[in-house]
């Protein structure tokens, strides 16, 4: 039984250990209702739970206006310093405004990763306008959190997010959703062989034992926390981790330990 | 909330399926291991063979894969008399009945079991389950809204749950919770940001029965959604197995 089994029975936050969350979102949808998701409401979530920092990209940002996407973003982390941090969201059709975009978030010192979102743009992650893009990822050493999913996507499924992650060793890559509810043991077959891919753990339709066999086959230390929030509710993913036959060490370092290592978190606000 | 919650869980399976997620966890003592890892006291369960192969064989295997198991209880998968694969609806309930089945699952569709929900083909059975207030699971994912709308229209007694009703529904589901008491919604994928909380703040505790989906998806995901809800202590107990056991009570009038 986890050592956290009582505090999530009982609602209590996990408050002795660091939860950031690398995969998050912020407002609206087209076709669906988000109760929730607005900053100030994601904000009271993560306090329920101990999520400390949230990392997020708009949830506009792929169908829709990337620019107004990384506006909101950055509304939000200046309104929410050292608690929401931003993802700057690119889109390959438009490559120049793209580097435009990137170079006008990352003064914004609390943006500390790049969001993809290819079955959404519709644009290949091997795309060759996506280059640019990279080579600003890897100047800085960013993660790039690509959507990514087992088949059916030509855009970003698995096997092409892999082949572009081999490619670029220059770059920290997140499998965004491990390649969905079917895509785990392949996820883990991909990150075996090319070092600069991490796994992330959102999902809604959550594999049984799916956490415990990232550890066991590939090892904590690449595999991140992240939640989907608010497109997802962030608190089954607390219950995954919190409640998963690991060691501790091994949770410590998939909700926050992990992030720590390779983010360097501007908390110059935080009291 | 500092009282733990006892999760009776309406959406469970046991059997082996031809395209697990990750792990196959085909047998009774699968699901009560993952049970345990979540902190889930009882479960509603239905035989995968009853739906990926033929409902009376699954029915009959489940019988014997939960007997003497403590806190699992079974679920049938039931499907129209005509063809004589299943008795007549009265011949049914009194053999559901006697076997102590707590709920039914129907698969309609020419994906799945291929009989129409409609009454030329299901009303029979339908009006003998809303007779006798037995709780039916549907797959959100293989029935249409219009046909959800015309069940509870035309059946206001049974209690309609929509298993594995995903974060995407409410724009479907808030107009019929306006106009129906008896539709109910199982809340393994039902994770939309603070959609918990907002469904009971709009039409109170009782359309939610908590669910896991288990041993394909984890118990642990659906019961932290739960436990950390900012809802009343009587709304968690009520959405964790409180309104599930008033519905089993209620069966059988």
């Amino acid at each position: 039984m986890s050592e956290y089994s009582e505090r999530i029975h009982a609602g209590l936050p996990l408050d002795d250990l660091e939860i950031i969350d690398l995969h998050a979102h912020l407002g609206p949808y087209f076709n669906m209702h988000i109760p929730a998701g607005d900053p100030d409401s994601m904000i009271r979530i993560m306090d329920r739970c101990g999520i400390q920092k949230t990392v997020l990209s708009p949830n506009l940002g792929w169908q829709s206006d990337f620019v107004l996407a990384n506006t909101m973003m950055l509304q939000a982390v200046k309104a929410h310093r050292g608690r929401l941090y931003g993802a700057c969201a690119v889109n390959g059709h438009y490559p120049e405004l793209s580097l435009d975009e990137l170079n006008r978030c990352f003064q914004e010192r609390y943006v500390v990763m790049i969001k993809i979102h290819p079955a959404g743009t519709k644009c290949r992650l091997d795309d060759r306008r996506m280059e640019r893009i990279y080579d600003f990822a890897a100047r800085r050493k960013l993660f790039i959190l690509a959507h990514t999913w087992l088949d059916k996507d030509p855009y970003g499924n698995q096997d092409l997010f892999a082949s572009v992650a081999k490619s670029r060793p220059d770059i920290l890559w997140i499998m965004g959703h491990s390649g969905g509810p079917y895509g785990s043991a392949h996820a883990v077959e991909l990150a075996r062989e090319i070092p600069n891919i991490f796994l992330d753990i959102a999902l809604s339709m959550c594999p049984a034992r799916q956490i415990e066999f990232f550890v066991k086959e590939l090892g904590a230390e690449r595999v991140l926390f992240g939640t989907d929030n608010p497109f997802i509710d962030p608190r089954p993913q607390i219950g995954r981790v919190g409640l998963a036959r690991i060691s501790h060490q091994d949770r410590v370092n998939i909700f926050g330990a992990n992030a720590r290592r390779y983010i360097r978190f501007d908390e110059s606000a935080v009291l | 909330m500092t009282t733990k919650l006892r999760f009776f869980d309406c959406n469970c399976s046991v059997g082996r399926t031809g395209y697990p997620h990750l792990y196959d966890i085909p047998d009774a003592a699968g699901l009560k291991e993952e049970m345990a890892t979540a902190g889930i006291e009882e479960a509603l369960v239905f035989h995968t063979a009853a739906r990926d192969a033929h409902p009376p064989l699954g029915n009959s295997l489940l019988i014997e894969e939960i007997k003497g198991c403590q806190g699992l209880y079974p679920v049938w998968v039931v499907l129209p008399h005509h063809t004589g694969e299943m008795p007549p609806p009265g011949q049914l309930l009194a053999e559901m009945k006697a076997r102590g089945i707590r709920a039914v699952r129907m698969y309609p569709g020419r994906a799945h079991h291929s009989f129409s929900p409609a009454d030329w083909s299901a009303g029979e059975l339908l009006s003998a389950l809303d007779t006798a207030r037995i709780p039916l699971l549907l797959d959100t994912e293989i029935v249409s809204w219009e046909e959800v709308f015309s069940l509870l229209k035309s059946y206001p007694r049974f209690p309609l749950i929509m298993a594995n009703c995903s974060y995407r529904h409410n724009r479907f589901l808030y107009p019929l919770f306006e106009k129906f008491q008896n539709l109910y919604v199982e809340t393994s994928r039902f994770m939309g940001g603070g959609a918990i909380e907002d469904v009971v703040a709009h039409f109170g505790a009782h359309p939610l029965l908590f669910g896991t989906n288990m041993p394909q998806y984890t118990g642990t995901a659906a019961v932290a959604l739960l436990t950390y809800a900012d809802l009343a202590a009587q709304d968690q107990e009520a959405i964790a197995g409180g309104n599930l056991r008033r519905l089993i009570r209620e069966m059988w009038p």
